[in-house]
């Protein structure tokens, strides 16, 4: 008998013995690289053939080798469907990484940032400490007006004060960019003499920015509405209403329906309690007014533009609802834990 | 400014067949906004906001003529009736003046008088008396009821004197001198600070506080018989300010302050006094006087089609531009490209440019009827705000690790300046605080942690950790304004290394390069120099890294010592490597060797020198310290080949001999 054919035959005996004696995974692992492995048996075998041997032969150990990989196979997937001895109690609790939080403030800010980055707004940050000119003058507030002798304001000295609205990041921004187009959101702590239940000394708005050729009122309503539905939810609607502010012309004050009662006004037939009439008050919009875009460096007969500016904390409390705008404030980790 | 009117006011000058709910509705799109109505025996009552620049629609006439124009473009029947600016007035002429009067220069834009006499004081008819009751105001008496009623129905305050009480040859108009007192009709005694607009009469007593409120020493009671009838128009200015100064805010100053028009002076001046001889039976006794030193001068404002309808972003054809300007007063004169319009005299203040025209157009054709679109606007790309980004990536890594963040007020106490031992001569101060809670601006964020943390003090289980970024303020010398520096502040309790390992790894997430920490020569001064660090980053001082004084903690009134972090972050941001360089990594594994240096320095030295002994020195790792004895685990290696032990021997023994020298 042919050398090679009894070696094909004892190295299959051979391989049937260990197989029957293996007793773990790690040694079924081990027997794969005994016989299939470079350097294992069979491998070592076909080595042995002369190079152009009789194809017969090459063909029989070709089959020891399927045999030997079904087995092979075979006794892993026995071993893997094994049932574990160990049964682990997997509600037992987890071991907590430390978490904080995220105030409320900076989430908010970071979905307003992202609503506006996605129609090519770039976020800016313009000062809340202010010079008269940006803060009032320039805004088309002359010394004398009405609008000035508020008592929301507080002044550091005659000519200094802490911004109350983020509009001077208009005249900022078209200083900064010279020309057209602008399009920005200036996010900022502003500050107003006031403190009760929806108003706090410190709070923060966004200012957005419009300036190009042919910019006209359907343009406000349409970035408007973009982003009461990005932020309150698709099914918001949105209206103008007019107004008035020294630096644009026209005005508007801007309202979002209101989600409890579904713009209706009524739940269950009774007056909806946040709202009025079924919508809420967003803020305060407006076409540039052209003494505003003259201020600004730029030239009102060859460019138009809207701006808007909304309070952060406002939109936060008509999306979750909080009681009182003071808790934003609150420092207490038991709130704050809750976002 | 809020106003309120009864439905059947309104109606007496609109004639619609709109329900007062449908008014309430369409109106609020268009107008003045009406923030609600109730019914009250058959009647409604509306709230009104009248816009701030449109005092021509505080009154029923003025928000009628606003309906009037608004319910038209819902094709909803409405129409202006009774409007005052179409009567012929006529006033007696020949009579004698029984009174004389002085105007200082300035001070008024139009005065109107007249006297009427055999008048008898009684109550007014229940209709007026329910009328001001729904509209908020006291029923007082048949004369002076009228003037409040013509006040809501045309929006021009006037005023009525008992004229047997005045000394009338000489009644001067004059700003008010410091310190004078005016006694007014709700008997309060008014210190005046002087500018304030005042009535003298022959006698020196001043009998009013012009368009706020009428003197006590004149006032019509049950026993007048004759009375001295104004109609004026003030200086806006004048009147706004005494009325802030002197906290009174009646509704004759909320309308004067607003430069109500003139042109209706001598048409409420005739109703006033058609309504007294009806009501009171009295007889004119004068002529009229009306000084008007500059009257009114019609003005006019052109638009362009063209231009509007880019401006407002969609095509209103020119027959409804020109309808809807005339439906509020403007006299149109329009070619086949553009517009004059002549300015009626209540809308001369607001009206000014073409884009005030085009905001009439837009609103009464209503803003409900455009589309929303989004502008397309071709914007140059700009390099990224690396600032903004560090700080939301700073905030998510912390939260991430356990620490919450709080948002505090840039304004603060002088108390917590004080308890933090610094010095409020660094802080911005406000000329006008709110409270002594709120009176300087931040100079540093960490005294407000520290206050986060007495707060939390005992409410939550396991360790506080807090932190903060918002801008600290920083007087700079050159400038009035100061530096708003973006500053981050952490505040935990627990070990101090835990804190200052987050730190470390926090930087290196940031990608900011060679930290090192020094022991601080001069740190701020709520932080323990005896265990406080700089923290720089090649050589530049991003903050401090330390525990806080004990005497400030006891202080604020914290129990714990917890660890502080106060960092700069434009410094921070600045050291940034924003565009890191691939290194190869070794092919050649590292060997670990542990290593015990006794030495005299600080750990931080010996793991410098440690380090700069050789280039094949890859990590040193602390292990511990028993007393001057300290040991490390370094890392060999080599990018070149695998170091053979004798090579590491050779090095561990030329680290022990820098430290033996």
């Amino acid at each position: 008998m042919d050398t090679k054919l009894t070696a094909i035959q004892t190295i299959q005996g051979e391989f049937t013995l260990d197989l029957k004696q293996v007793t773990s995974l790690a040694q079924v692992d081990l027997l794969s690289t005994r016989y299939l492995g470079k350097h294992g048996q069979i491998n070592t075998l076909f080595k042995t053939l002369p190079i152009k041997s009789d194809p017969q032969t090459g063909r029989k150990i070709n089959d020891l080798k399927s045999v030997i990989e079904t087995k092979i196979t075979e006794k892993i997937n026995q071993f893997l469907s094994l049932p574990t001895s160990t049964t682990f109690d997997v509600t037992t609790p987890g071991t907590p990484t430390p978490l904080g939080s995220l105030h409320l403030i900076t989430q908010a800010i970071e979905e307003i940032e992202n609503i506006f980055l996605s129609q090519g707004f770039v976020r800016r940050r313009y000062p809340e400490v202010e010079t008269d000119w940006y803060y009032a003058e320039g805004l088309n507030i002359p010394p004398d007006h009405p609008a000035r002798d508020d008592q929301e304001t507080f002044f550091i000295d005659q000519d200094i004060v802490l911004t109350a609205h983020t509009s001077n990041g208009q005249l900022h921004e078209m200083e900064l960019k010279k020309a057209p187009p602008i399009k920005m959101i200036n996010i900022g702590k502003t500050y107003r003499r006031q403190i009760d239940a929806s108003h706090t000394p410190m709070f923060h708005q966004f200012e957005g920015l419009v300036v190009d050729k042919d910019i006209n009122i359907t343009h406000l309503l349409g970035i408007t509405e973009f982003f009461a539905k990005s932020y309150f939810g698709s099914d918001r609607r949105t209206r103008l209403r007019p107004h008035h502010f020294q630096f644009t012309e026209p005005s508007f004050e801007i309202d979002v329906s209101c989600g409890l009662c579904n713009g209706t006004g009524l739940i269950a037939k009774n007056a909806c309690k946040i709202c009025k009439s079924g919508w809420l008050e967003l803020g305060g919009a407006g076409m540039v007014h052209p003494q505003v875009l003259k201020n600004g460096g730029l030239n009102p007969d060859q460019c138009t533009g809207f701006a808007f500016g909304w309070g952060v904390e406002r939109v936060l409390m008509m999306k979750t609802q909080l009681p009182d705008l003071r808790l934003v404030y609150s420092d207490d980790i038991r709130f704050l834990k809750q976002f | 400014m809020d106003i309120i009117l009864t439905d059947r006011s309104l109606r007496k000058f609109l004639e619609t067949s709109a329900s007062a709910q449908e008014i309430a509705q369409k109106v609020s799109l268009c107008g003045p906004t009406f923030d609600g109505f109730h019914e009250v025996d058959g009647d409604f009552i509306y709230k009104i906001e009248a816009i701030t620049n449109r005092v021509d629609s505080a009154s029923a006439q003025g928000v009628a003529r606003e309906a009037a124009a608004i319910l038209t473009q819902f094709k909803i029947p409405a129409q202006l009736i009774n409007d005052p600016y179409q009567d012929k007035i006529k006033f007696p002429l020949g009579l004698p003046q029984p009174f004389h009067f002085n105007f200082d220069q300035n001070l008024v834009v139009r005065f109107a008088a007249i006297s009427l006499e055999n008048i008898s004081i009684k109550p007014s008819p229940l209709a007026t008396q329910k009328f001001l009751e729904n509209c908020g105001q006291k029923p007082l008496n048949n004369c002076i009821d009228i003037t409040n009623e013509l006040t809501i129905l045309y929006g021009l305050p006037s005023h009525i004197f008992d004229l047997d009480k005045l000394a009338t040859q000489n009644l001067t108009i004059r700003e008010s001198r410091p310190g004078e007192v005016v006694i007014t009709l709700d008997h309060q005694v008014n210190q005046l600070s002087g500018g304030d607009l005042v009535i003298e009469d022959t006698s020196g007593r001043l009998i009013d506080l012009c368009g706020i409120m009428g003197g006590e020493v004149a006032m019509v009671d049950d026993h007048t018989k004759s009375l001295l009838l104004i109609v004026p128009v003030y200086h806006p200015a004048k009147i706004r300010h005494s009325s802030l100064y002197l906290q009174k805010r009646t509704l004759a100053a909320q309308i004067y302050e607003k430069g109500p028009d003139p042109e209706l002076c001598l048409a409420v001046m005739s109703k006033a006094i058609q309504l007294i001889k009806e009501r009171a039976g009295g007889e004119i006794s004068s002529s009229l006087l009306d000084y008007y030193p500059s009257p009114y001068k019609p003005k006019s404002v052109s638009l362009d089609f063209n231009w509007l309808n880019h401006f407002i972003g969609i095509d209103i054809d020119n027959k409804t531009v020109i309808s809807i300007l005339e439906s509020l007063g403007f006299s149109v004169d329009a070619s086949a490209t553009q517009l004059s319009c002549l300015v009626p005299s209540w809308r001369y203040h607001d009206i000014n440019l073409k884009e005030d025209l085009a905001e009439e157009v837009a609103r009464i054709y209503g803003y409900y009827r455009l589309p929303s679109l989004i502008p397309t606007v071709t914007v140059q790309p700009e390099p990224k705000n690396l600032l903004l980004e560090t700080e939301l990536k700073i905030k998510k890594y912390l939260a991430c690790h356990g620490l919450y963040e709080v948002y505090n007020s840039s304004l603060i106490s002088q108390s917590l300046i004080d308890r933090t031992l610094q010095s409020s001569a660094q802080n911005l101060k406000l000329q006008n605080a709110l409270s002594l809670d709120y009176q300087y601006l931040r100079h540093s964020l960490i005294p407000s942690s520290l206050e986060n943390h007495k707060h939390n003090q005992g409410k939550v289980s396991g360790l506080i950790k807090t932190f903060e970024v918002a801008h600290t303020y920083q007087k700079v010398v050159s400038s009035q304004l100061p530096h708003e520096l973006p500053t981050l502040a952490i505040l935990c309790e627990g070990n101090f290394l835990d804190y200052k390992g987050l730190l470390e790894t926090l930087l290196t997430f940031l990608q900011v390069r060679k930290i090192d920490f020094e022991p601080a020569q001069n740190p701020p001064p709520y932080f323990d120099p005896a265990s406080t660090a700089t923290v720089t980053s090649d050589g530049l001082l991003l903050g401090y890294l330390g525990l806080p004084k004990k005497l400030v903690l006891r202080n604020i009134g914290l129990e714990s010592s917890p660890t502080a972090i106060e960092i700069n972050l434009e410094n921070l941001v600045s050291k940034i490597n924003s565009h890191p360089i691939y290194e190869p990594v070794s092919e050649y594994p590292n060997l670990l060797e542990d290593i015990t240096i006794k030495s005299k320095y600080l750990l931080g030295d010996i793991i410098k020198i440690i380090k700069n002994t050789s280039d094949l020195i890859k990590e040193v790792q602390y292990l511990g310290s028993y007393q001057q004895n300290h040991s490390f685990r370094v890392s060999f290696g080599s990018h070149q080949k695998n170091l053979q032990q004798s090579e590491v021997n050779t090095l561990k023994k030329s680290i022990q001999q820098v430290f033996q020298t």
